[in-house]
């Protein structure tokens, strides 16, 4: 029983890595724009499709995949930026429509080219067990954990540190004083965008590596970025990181001791359980910020 | 170096400003005054591009009415807000770096360092600007935002007000400091007619939007037009 619990407590911190930078994609955008991209999960799904057909056709580790996933992610969130981009009036709630549209555009091209199958990774490495006394993890779940903690680092560090970074700080926080001070808001968001599409890159592919995708992972990662970017508001990396997670532990106990029928379920009751109880998200009215 | 010509502005059915017209010397110190609602603030936005305006707006020789905000920051023309706007989870001295960055085009951490000696905000530099601060201080950080930019023209709306009359001597000697230190054009928005009269060698009058006077202060402010539309909101 107590294996079984760990067992499920460490499955679900592993795959809150890949859910936080999903959701801080998300939260890059909606901060920058001002806008939620609901086809945001669509994008990481393009990348977990692009390690499926690099591996199916050349026999390569998924983790190749890479350049030609930010190449390709990376051309369909300009894409989206130049759509979202051209509407001028009421853009809080055509967006919505439009982005969701455009997810539901790139589900279906998905499903076309590559039909509605169940895919993961066929690599022998990435799959193999390796054991922490009880506990047992794929070597592909500690890999994308670990470059989900990089990549939250190099993320951190470039808001923090780098002028770029601190410029979509500058937007997100406040755009009129930010133009005043020389701040081309369109090439900064252009730029979040961008930074957004590269983080769906590799939560793709890692995503491919240590779980199972179909067409239809698009909306539900959509939709748990959502709840990440609700329980932890848009304010912090760490904050987000601790939704992910939370958010990975609801399902994985779920499906270790209810059913797997019932994950996606569990995190909308997680999700309904916060705003009802906590309608400032975990970490109180300080962190929802931006 | 500034120059406006038959600037008007209008919201929906409200003419806000009318055929403004007039022209800034390089190096002046110009006072903006009007009642409440005249137009000052919306004079400041159509210069630095945050409203729509129609006619001309000369900077440096190039009309700039098309540019957008961003690019008349960059070619030099800084303001204030009446309402501070610092950016928040940005430091002090964060909100001035950027601001050099990108509206001056360079990184120069000796001359941040010497904004924030000058406007007295050293001692804050490292606090989160828009939590950290008391409205002073955000005023303070308004005007030094602005010269991180490294403007030509500086355009002040009511940085003096809210200050009692000492601190408000004080800050006119800053001002002037600064006019000096930085080789500033200003104009300045302020209802205080002593003030005015100290600190500026010319000032304009709006009033519903048009332009009602314009001269040295003493004549401005012995003009009995002026004075009728002042009597209903300035006595202070
Ligand atoms: N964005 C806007 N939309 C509609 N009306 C506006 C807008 N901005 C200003 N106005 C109107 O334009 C007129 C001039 O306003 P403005 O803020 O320029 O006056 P002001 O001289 O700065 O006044 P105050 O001394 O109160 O700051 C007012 O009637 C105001 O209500
Ligand atoms: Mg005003």
């Amino acid at each position: 029983m107590t294996e079984l619990v760990l067992q499920a407590l460490f499955s679900g911190v592993l795959i809150g890595g890949v859910y936080a930078l999903v959701a801080l994609g998300l939260a890059l955008a909606f901060g920058a724009m001002r806008i939620i991209n609901l086809a945001h999960g669509e994008l990481v799904l393009l990348a977990a499709y692009m390690a499926y057909l690099v591996e199916s056709r050349t026999g390569l580790d998924p983790y190749f995949a890479i350049p030609l996933a930010l190449i390709v992610v990376g051309v369909a969130s300009w894409i989206l930026f130049l759509l979202v981009d051209r509407i001028k009036d009421h853009r809080e709630l055509n967006s919505l429509i439009l982005t969701f549209a455009i997810g539901i555009i790139l589900t279906n091209a998905i499903l076309l080219l590559f039909a509605s199958d169940v895919r993961t990774t066929s690599s022998a490495f990435l799959q193999d067990a390796v054991s922490f006394g009880d506990v047992y993890a794929m070597r592909g779940e500690l890999i994308a954990f670990v470059l989900a903690l990089v990549l939250m680092g190099v993320l951190w560090w470039w808001l923090k540190s780098s002028w770029y970074g601190r410029a979509v700080r500058a937007v997100s926080s406040n755009r009129g004083a930010a133009q005043l001070m020389g701040i081309n808001p369109t090439r900064i968001e252009t730029v979040s965008f961008l930074v957004a599409g590269a983080l769906a890159s590799f939560a793709g592919i890692a995503l491919y590596t240590m779980s199972v995708v179909q067409p239809a992972t698009g909306h539900a990662l959509t939709v748990k970025a959502f709840i990440i970017t609700v329980l932890a508001g848009v304010g912090s990396i760490p904050g987000v990181f601790l939704g992910a997670v939370l958010l990975g532990l609801t399902e994985a106990l779920t499906v270790t001791f209810a059913s797997s029928a019932l994950q996606e379920l569990a995190g909308m009751v997680l999700f309904l359980l916060v705003l009802f109880f906590m309608p400032n998200g975990l970490f109180g009215a300080r962190a929802r910020r931006g | 170096m500034l120059k406006l010509d038959a600037v008007t502005v209008r919201f929906g059915g409200l003419t806000a400003l009318s055929d403004v017209s007039f022209e800034i010397p390089q190096g002046e110190i110009l006072g903006l005054v009007g009642p409440n609602g005249a137009g000052k603030t919306t004079l400041f936005n159509s210069i630095s591009g945050l409203v729509k305006a129609r006619g001309q707006i000369t900077f440096d020789g190039k009309n700039v009415i098309r540019l957008p905000l961003h690019r008349r920051a960059r070619v030099g023309i800084g303001r204030t807000f009446q309402i501070p706007q610092p950016m928040h989870h940005l430091s002090v001295r964060e909100n001035l770096a950027v601001a050099q960055v990108f509206g001056a085009g360079r990184y120069d951490p000796k001359r941040i360092d010497e904004i924030l000696t000058v406007m007295e905000l050293s001692h804050k530099a490292d606090a989160d600007a828009a939590s950290a601060l008391a409205l002073q201080e955000l005023k303070r950080l308004e005007i030094a935002k602005a010269l991180a930019t490294e403007p030509k023209l500086l355009l002040l709306d009511e940085v003096l007000a809210g200050l009692e009359s000492n601190a408000k001597r004080t800050f006119m000697l800053k001002l002037r400091e600064l006019h000096r230190l930085f080789g500033l054009t200003i104009v300045i928005v302020e209802h205080d007619i002593e003030t005015i009269s100290e600190l500026c060698t010319r000032a304009v009058v709006l009033n519903f939007g048009q332009l009602i006077a314009d001269g040295t202060p003493a004549e401005v402010f012995a003009n009995p037009a002026v004075m009728e539309s002042y009597t209903g909101t300035a006595h202070a």
